[in-house]
C-alpha cells in the first residue's frame, strides 16, 4: 500500500507543487472564513479577483517567460506608461478603442525588442528588461510629471459594469441578499488566463517554450539541435508578455482611473512571486499556467486577511509573501534535489543508511521548524485571534470622503497658516485641524463628530513653519500626486500659509509616487497636532 | 621599433579590464567639458573642496560600497537582488536604536526633551554602527545558507530577501520614517575633512577587501567557484564556504551602504532607501567588466562604474533632465553596455582588430 502511494506520487510528481499551492489557497481562504464572518459574504470572495485583475493578465506573460528560463522586470514600467499614454491620449479626446489598440501595440513592441536583445544579442534577460524598465518609466515623465485623471466615458463604463453571476444571483435573492459581482477587467482576466493554458498546453509555440526551458535552462542548446526556433520564439515570448504588460496597465488604469508614471511600483516582484507560488520554477521549463492563478489568489488572499485582521499593517504583506516565496521555493529545490539525495544514500547500507535519512529528516525539520518558529512568534502577539469583537472591516474600500475645500478655505480665512486634512484609512475618517499663528490648534473629526484643541507656543508654530520652508514647500518640488487611494491608504491635504503665500498639496499614502519630502513635512505637522485616538 | 612598441602598448591598454570604464568616464566627462560651464570648478570653503566632480563621487559613494560586494557575489555566478532591501533594515535599526522614542516606547521624561537635540542620542555612536552592521552581516549570512547550503539559484534566493526585506524593516520602525537629529552619526554621510567622509569609507573598504582578495587566496577562491563550482570542489575548495563568505560580506556592505544613506538623508525611510539600488550596483560591476556568468572580478573597476553611473546621473541633472526622466537614459546606457558586451558585436571588433593586424 505504501509503495503504491509513493510510486503514484512519484508519477505525477510534476503536479505536486500545484495541488500544494491549491490547497493552501482553499485552507487559507477556509481559516479565514472562520476567523472572520465577514469573509464569508461571497463579494468578498470576487473581490479578490476585482482588485487583482491586472496582477493575473501580468501574472500569466510573466509565466510564459518564466517557463522559458528568462525573467522579464520591465513589467511595472510597462504598466505606469500604459496608464500615462491612455491617460494624455484620452485627454486629447481620442477614441478610447483607438487608445487602447495602439497601446497594446506599443506594449508589443517594446517587448519584441526587449525580446531581441535577448535572444538575437544574448543579452542576460533580467538585464535587458530591467533596461526596459527603466526607460519606460523615464518615458512616463517625459509625458508628464502629475498624475492625469481620466474622464471617458467607455472607461467609465467598462469600470462601473457590473456582472452578476447566475447561479449566485438566485441564491442571493433567495437569501434577499445584495448578488455578488464581477467586473468586466476579471473576465478579461480571465480570457487571458484560459488563452495562456491552451497556448502553453495546446501549441507548437507553447510546447517549445517548456523545450528550451527544461533542465535548468540548459535545454535551450538541445532545442536548438532539436530544429526549434529557439530565437523565434523567445521574441515572441517577450513580445507576448509585452501584450500582457500593455493589457494590465489598461486594466490598471480602469482600476485607479487616472495615469502617473510610479503606478505599479514593484509589482513585477508580486506577478513573479504568484508565478513561483503558483508552482512554476524560476530555472523554467516546468509548471502550470493555471497555478499563476493560485499564485495570484494566495497573493490578493493575504492582502484581504491583513486587511480583514485589522491590526497588522500593510507590511506584513510583503513578509508574508516573502515567507511563502520561501516555502514554495523550499518545496520545489526539494522535488528539484530529491533525485540527488537518493542517489547519495543509495551506496549506505543498513546502520549508515539509517543515519543518512535521519540526519537529513533531523536536517529539513530544524530548518522549518526554526522558519515556523520565529514566525510565529514574531505574528503571534498582532493575530488577534479570539477577539471577534473588532469587526474592522466589512467592506474592503471605504467610501471616499471628498476634501473638505470650502471648510479649509474658510479656515484659511480666518487666519489659520496651516490647514491640515487627512481622509480614509482602516476606520474611514475624516479629520481637519487647523494650526493658527498665536499656537491654537483646532481639530475636528468626521465633520464635528467630536474636536479637539490643542495650545502651542508661537515659537513652536513659528518653528514647524520654517522647518515646512526648509524643506522647499513653496518650490516645484512639492507637487500634487493625488490619485484614488487604496482601501486602507490616506489621503492628506495640507495647506500652508507663510508670508501671504498659500499652497495646497494632496497626496495618497501606500503609494511612492509623492515627493519624499512631502512625508517629511507631514511628519512634522502630525508631531505637533493632537490625536483622536482613532486611526 | 618605436611604434611596435607603442602598439603593443596599446594593445596592453585596450586589454586591460580597466579600459572600457575608464574610457567610458573619459567621454562622459569631456561630454561635461564640452557642454557644461564650470563643470571641473572646484571650490575650497572653510578648507575642504566643493565642486560637481567631488559631488560626483559622494553621491556615488552608496553604489561604490555596494559594488565592492556585489563584484565578489557575482564572481562566484551568483548575484545578490537583496542589498537595497538590506539597505533600508540597517538604516532602520540605526534609526530605531538612536531615537526609538518615536515608535512608542517609554523613555524616562527626562530624555524626552531631547529627541529634538542633535547631541542626543539613545545608544551611543559605536554601538549604533556595530549593531546595524551585525544585523546586516545576518542578512548576508541568510542569503549565503539559501545559495550555499540549501542550493537555491541565487537569483530566487535573494528575492525573497528583496521582497520581505522591506516589510522587516517597517516592521522595525512600525512604519514610521525616523527624523535622526543625532550630530555625529550625520557625519558619515555629510561630513568633510578636505574631501567627503564617506569617500573615506569607500577607500578604507577597498583597500580591505583588495588586501583580502588579492593578497590572500580568497580572490583566487572565488574566481574558480565562479568558473566553475563542480570543479573547484574536486580540487579541494570549499565552495559552499566561499559561497557564504560572498554573501555575507556583501550583506556587509549594504550594511555600511544603509548607514551612509540614510546619514546622508537624516531619515529612515523604509520605502525609498535603496529603492532599485540593486540595479545600480548589479550595473556598474557590469561595466566593470566582470562578467555575469562568473569568473575573473576587478574591484577598481566596478568602482569606476558605479562613478561612471553617477557621472551620467550628474551630468544629466546639470543639463537639467528631470529625475524621473533620468531613468529612461540610464535604460539606454543599459541597452548600450548590453551591445558592447554582446557576442555577435565583438566578434565583429575582433574581426575589425584581426584584419588590421594582417594588413599591418
Amino acid at each position: 500500500m505504501n509503495t503504491k502511494l509513493t510510486q503514484y506520487i512519484n508519477k505525477n510528481r510534476q503536479f505536486i507543487p500545484i495541488t500544494v499551492t491549491a490547497l493552501l489557497a482553499v485552507i487559507a481562504y477556509a481559516v479565514g472564513a472562520m476567523l472572520y464572518p465577514s469573509m464569508r459574504n461571497p463579494q468578498v470572495f470576487f473581490n479578490i479577483f476585482r482588485n487583482n485583475s491586472y496582477l493575473l493578465v501580468s501574472a500569466v506573460g510573466m509565466t510564459l517567460v518564466v517557463l522559458t528560463g528568462g525573467i522579464d522586470l520591465s513589467v511595472s514600467g510597462m504598466i505606469a506608461l500604459t496608464s500615462v499614454v491612455t491617460a494624455a491620449l484620452l485627454r486629447e479626446d481620442w477614441n478610447a478603442w483607438l487608445v487602447i489598440i495602439l497601446v497594446l501595440v506599443m506594449g508589443m513592441a517594446l517587448g519584441a525588442i526587449m525580446g531581441f536583445f535577448i535572444a538575437y544579442l544574448k543579452a542576460q534577460p533580467w538585464i535587458a528588461t530591467l533596461a526596459g524598465m527603466w526607460f519606460t518609466r523615464g518615458m512616463c515623465f517625459f509625458i508628464t510629471d502629475n498624475a492625469i485623471a481620466i474622464s471617458n466615458r467607455t472607461f467609465d463604463l467598462i469600470s462601473r459594469t457590473r456582472i452578476y453571476i447566475p447561479i449566485w444571483m438566485e441564491i442571493s435573492q433567495a437569501q434577499s441578499k445584495a448578488p455578488p459581482y464581477i467586473s468586466i477587467p476579471v473576465v478579461v482576466s480571465f480570457v487571458i488566463l484560459i488563452a495562456g493554458i491552451l497556448i502553453a498546453k495546446y501549441t507548437r509555440f507553447g510546447r517549445t517554450i517548456y523545450a528550451i526551458g527544461g533542465n535548468e535552462g540548459r535545454n535551450e542548446q538541445s532545442a536548438r539541435l532539436m530544429g526549434l526556433p529557439v530565437n523565434k520564439t523567445k521574441v515572441l515570448v517577450y513580445t507576448l508578455n509585452g501584450f500582457c504588460s500593455a493589457l494590465a496597465g489598461i486594466l490598471f488604469s480602469i482600476f485607479v482611473t487616472s495615469g502617473h508614471g510610479l503606478y505599479a511600483n514593484g509589482l513585477e516582484m508580486d506577478a513573479i512571486a504568484s508565478v513561483v507560488m503558483g508552482g512554476t520554477m524560476l530555472t523554467g521549463g516546468s509548471g502550470y499556467v493555471l497555478g499563476t492563478l493560485f499564485g495570484v489568489f494566495i497573493l490578493g488572499l493575504t492582502q484581504t486577511l491583513i486587511q480583514f485582521n485589522g491590526s497588522l499593517s500593510s507590511w506584513w504583506t510583503k513578509i508574508v509573501i516573502g515567507l511563502l516565496t520561501l516555502i514554495f521555493i523550499g518545496v520545489q529545490s526539494l522535488i528539484l534535489h530529491r533525485k540527488g539525495h537518493r542517489d547519495r544514500g543509495k551506496n549506505l547500507t543498513g546502520e549508515a543508511l539509517q543515519q543518512f535519512k535521519r540526519r537529513r529528516f533531523l536536517k529539513a525539520a530544524g530548518i522549518s521548524l526554526a522558519v515556523l518558529v520565529i514566525f510565529s512568534w514574531m505574528l503571534y502577539p498582532k493575530l488577534n485571534l479570539g477577539s471577534q469583537s473588532s469587526p474592522t472591516q466589512v467592506s474592503i474600500r471605504c467610501t471616499w470622503l471628498p476634501y473638505r475645500q470650502e471648510q479649509a478655505a474658510e479656515l484659511v480665512a480666518k487666519g489659520a497658516v496651516i490647514v491640515y486634512e487627512r481622509n480614509g484609512g482602516p476606520n474611514c475618517i475624516d479629520e481637519l485641524y487647523a494650526i493658527y499663528p498665536d499656537g491654537l490648534i483646532v481639530g475636528d473629526l468626521n465633520y464635528g463628530e467630536s474636536t479637539i484643541e490643542k495650545q502651542i507656543t508661537v515659537e513652536e508654530v513659528d518653528l514647524l513653519l520654517a522647518g515646512i520652508n526648509d524643506y522647499g514647500w513653496f518650490t516645484d518640488e512639492l507637487y500634487d500626486t493625488w490619485h484614488t487611494p487604496c482601501g486602507q491608504c490616506y489621503g492628506y491635504y495640507l495647506t500652508v500659509v507663510d508670508g501671504g503665500i498659500e499652497k495646497t498639496v494632496k497626496g495618497v499614502d501606500g503609494g511612492t509616487d509623492a515627493p519624499f519630502l512631502y512625508w517629511q513635512i507631514i511628519s512634522l505637522v502630525k508631531g505637533v497636532i493632537p490625536k483622536f485616538g482613532v486611526d | 621599433m618605436k611604434d611596435q612598441k607603442f602598439s603593443s602598448l596599446l594593445k596592453k591598454a585596450t586589454e586591460s579590464r580597466l579600459f572600457l570604464p575608464i574610457l567610458a568616464l573619459a567621454i562622459i566627462l569631456l561630454f561635461d567639458a564640452l557642454f557644461i560651464p564650470n563643470f571641473f570648478a572646484i571650490q575650497v570653503r572653510n578648507g575642504d573642496l566643493y565642486g560637481r566632480i567631488i559631488d560626483i563621487a559622494r553621491n556615488a559613494s552608496t553604489v561604490m560600497v555596494l559594488s565592492l560586494g556585489m563584484t565578489l557575489v557575482i564572481a562566484t555566478g551568483g548575484i545578490d537582488l537583496s542589498v537595497g532591501a538590506v539597505m533600508a533594515i540597517a538604516a532602520s535599526v540605526a534609526a530605531i536604536m538612536m531615537n526609538p522614542v518615536i515608535i512608542g516606547l517609554e523613555l524616562p521624561p527626562d530624555l524626552m526633551k531631547f529627541i529634538n537635540d542633535p547631541n542626543f542620542t539613545y545608544s551611543p555612536l559605536w554601538e549604533v554602527i556595530l549593531v546595524t552592521l551585525v544585523v546586516a552581516t545576518i542578512c548576508g549570512v541568510w542569503n549565503g545558507l539559501l545559495v550555499a547550503y540549501m542550493r537555491i539559484q541565487a537569483m530566487v534566493a535573494t528575492l525573497i530577501l528583496m521582497i520581505a526585506g522591506r516589510g522587516i524593516a517597517q516592521l522595525i520602525t512600525n512604519g514610521v520614517r525616523i527624523q535622526i537629529f543625532y550630530k555625529p552619526y550625520a557625519f558619515i554621510g555629510q561630513g568633510w575633512v578636505l574631501l567627503p567622509f564617506s569617500l573615506y569609507i569607500v577607500l578604507f573598504l577597498y583597500i580591505i577587501t583588495w588586501l583580502l582578495t588579492r593578497k590572500t587566496a580568497i580572490g583566487m577562491f572565488i574566481e574558480s567557484v565562479g568558473i566553475n563550482a563542480r570543479a573547484s570542489f574536486f580540487s579541494g575548495i570549499n565552495e559552499k564556504r566561499i559561497k557564504m563568505l560572498v554573501y555575507t560580506f556583501c550583506g556587509f556592505c549594504a550594511g555600511v551602504a544603509g548607514l551612509i544613506a540614510s546619514s546622508n538623508i537624516k531619515t529612515s525611510d523604509a520605502n525609498n532607501i535603496g529603492d532599485t539600488i540593486e540595479l545600480d550596483a548589479i550595473l556598474s560591476v557590469v561595466i566593470g567588466g566582470t562578467s555575469m556568468a562568473g569568473g575573473r572580478f576587478s574591484l577598481l573597476a566596478s568602482l569606476i562604474g558605479a562613478i561612471v553611473m553617477q557621472a551620467i546621473t550628474t551630468s544629466m541633472y546639470a543639463l537639467g533632465v528631470p529625475a524621473f526622466a533620468l531613468k529612461a537614459i540610464k535604460g539606454l546606457v543599459v541597452v548600450f553596455v548590453i551591445l558592447l558586451y554582446s557576442e555577435p558585436i565583438r566578434v565583429f571588433i575582433r574581426k575589425l582588430t584581426s584584419r588590421k593586424e594582417v594588413r599591418s
